[in-house]
């Protein structure tokens, strides 16, 4: 993916995320989580992903 | 108190406004023989650094009146920059620059040292009358002219006649008002409080952001050097805070001692000059009202990250000059002028939407930007993919798509290169006078670029020469040769540079406006024999 369409997906989901309003807003990323998770080629790279995710929100 | 001299009301061209923008126009127009004066309602050159990012294509159109040197001299110039996430550094930038460059990518220079050197040109250039401390009051605008009233420091006011009137009056221009003409666009809420100090250094020359940096948790914090041994910082302030508040010494001192200290320039300190800022993306809908001009920041104002608003209004000041002094000296119908508000309308909604995008990231203006920021900030640790979004986008010179001076590009042969409306690339190369660039030949007049290894001069160069053009509707005609000896008209490449760039192979025409935009281009037969003259009389639409 190029820069440029990382930038349209990172606006995208900003205003997506200002649009369901704050209290949907856990179920809206665990939605968008899981669905790209479940797509993953194997589980070991999807929990390798929720590990680094859990990781880097504890910073 | 000195008493005014009285203004003489004898001039084509007044520009509201002596900033960097109104004295570049000033300096380009008397360049291209054009007699101005230039209203300031202030005593002399700004005070306060103000704007201090000077891009590659800013210093190339100052050159074109000699204001470069002394200002590529002064500045600091960079290539890159830093960002950080707490104590982590996320991303490490570079813009594109070589060795061999005329100049570096940006130079880092107080606002009235270009000020004072485009003020320089203006009066080496002889025919501009700068009138400090006099400020524009009402404005009327009809067919043939303007006429506006000027008020003098004295107490005077002063009833004056021009043919054309530009606007560079500024983001609270009096011109803009008197016209009733509105700005539309975004605001954002965002502030960010500016800050100068003195204090010496010996750190690398860069762009530095930090992202909610332990000095100063949850805040973002930019650093530049400039010349004198002057940092900028540039801080946000959370969205509860006062501005009036935010901008007291007791405030920003104790934040500008914590990062400070933090980064660990230690030398002794004292504060410069604070001012506070928010985003703004507005825009007049056109740049032309008749025989009214608007040009920089009286025009549109864009965030400041990114450094386009500055550069943006010289860059302003580079189309509308040659265009303004063909109209002015008769050489150009009026509508030329049309296009010079159409191309840089739509640089500035280029600029606005590369200016959001980094305003989004700088201050997020809702909870959506904020907590994705928090996700790519963290993510940029482990996904260098995600860094792009954290790069402040710096200005880069805007190609004017489907502007009526394009000539049309299909068919002509070339599968790269610069296409009309792209600005014409740079190139080291040999000339006469020694080791030189490219782009050094742009700013006076039109230039016809022939890549060729044949020394006898083309027909159309020829016919060309044999036109009787002058001013900025003259033609220069160059050949780049790939070796052999360079002469007066006889550029030479041999690193290669131009020809690669310019797609060029035996028998390459590429014509140049007099602000450095590729206009049209041929290859093979056809550049021999084509029509430079009816080329630039449909252009102009010169009358017969």
């Amino acid at each position: 993916m190029t820069s440029a369409e990382i930038e349209v997906i990172y606006t995208t989901l900003a205003q997506c995320i200002a649009r369901v309003g704050e209290p949907k807003v856990p179920l809206l990323l665990a939605t968008l989580a899981l669905d790209l998770l479940s797509d993953q080629p194997d589980a070991g790279a999807a929990l390798a992903r929720i590990s680094q995710a859990e990781r880097l929100a504890g910073l | 108190m000195k008493t005014a001299l009285p203004i003489p009301s004898d001039v084509p061209v007044i520009i509201a406004g002596g900033g960097p923008v109104g004295m570049s126009v000033a300096a380009l127009l008397a360049h291209h023989g054009v007699p101005c004066r230039v209203l300031e309602a202030d005593a002399s050159w700004c005070e306060g650094s103000r704007a201090i990012c000077l891009s590659r294509r800013s210093l190339e159109i100052l050159g074109w009146v000699g204001a470069d040197r002394p200002l590529a001299a002064k500045g600091l110039s960079w290539v890159g920059g830093r960002s950080y996430f707490r104590g982590t550094e996320v991303l490490h930038f570079e813009m594109p620059s070589e060795p061999t460059e005329r100049f570096a990518p940006m130079i880092n220079i107080q606002q009235y040292y270009i000020e004072q050197q485009a003020h320089a040109a203006a009066v080496r250039a002889g025919k501009v009358d700068v009138r400090w401390s006099t400020r524009v009051g009402a404005v009327w605008p009809h067919a043939s002219g303007v006429d506006l009233e000027a008020h003098t420091a004295d107490g005077r006011s002063h009833r004056l006649h021009t043919d054309w009137l530009i606007a560079c009056d500024g983001g609270r221009s009096t011109v803009r008002e008197q016209l009733g003409l509105q700005l539309e666009g975004t605001q954002y809420e965002g502030r960010y409080v500016i800050v100068d100090i003195e204090q010496a250094t010996r750190r690398t020359v860069e762009r530095l952001a930090w992202f909610d940096p332990p000095s100063n948790p949850g805040s973002t914090i930019l650093m530049h050097r400039q010349p004198d041994n002057v940092w900028r910082i540039d801080y946000q302030v959370a969205d509860h805070e006062d501005p009036a508040e935010a901008v007291r010494p007791e405030n920003v001192l104790p934040r500008v001692q914590a990062h400070l200290d933090m980064i660990g320039e230690t030398a002794p300190w004292k504060p410069l000059w604070i001012s506070i800022y928010n985003a703004k993306c507005l825009t007049l809908k056109s740049y032309r009202n008749g025989r009214v001009l608007f040009a920089g920041d009286a025009a549109h104002l864009v965030p400041i990250f990114g450094v386009r608003g500055l550069n943006s209004g010289i860059d302003d000041a580079g189309n509308l000059a040659w265009k303004l002094a063909l109209v002015q000296q008769g050489r150009a119908a009026d509508s030329l002028l049309d296009t010079y508000s159409s191309e840089r309308v739509l640089a500035t909604r280029e600029n606005i939407a590369y200016g959001a995008k980094s305003t989004e990231f700088m201050a997020p203006p809702h909870r959506g930007f904020a907590l994705m920021r928090e996700a790519a900030l963290r993510l940029a640790l482990a996904a260098p993919r995600v860094g792009a979004l954290i790069n402040p986008r710096q200005t880069t010179p805007v190609e004017y798509v489907d502007s009526p001076l394009n000539e049309p590009d299909e068919g002509r042969g070339f599968s790269g290169g610069a296409r009309a409306g792209v600005p014409a690339p740079e190139a080291q190369l040999h000339t006469a006078q020694g080791p030189g660039h490219l782009t050094a030949l742009f700013g006076s007049n039109f230039v016809g670029l022939y890549f060729s290894d044949d020394p006898h001069r083309p027909v159309a160069f020829r016919r060309a020469a044999a036109m009787r053009r002058s001013g900025a509707a003259g033609i220069r005609l160059v050949r780049v040769a790939a070796q052999g000896p360079p002469d007066a008209d006889t550029v030479v490449d041999d690193s290669g540079q131009a020809w690669r760039r310019y797609d060029a192979a035996e028998r390459t025409l590429y014509l140049i406006r007099p602000d450095g935009y590729v206009m049209g281009r041929w290859r093979g037969p056809a550049s021999v024999s084509v029509d430079l003259d009816g080329v630039l009389a449909r252009a102009l639409k010169e009358s017969a």
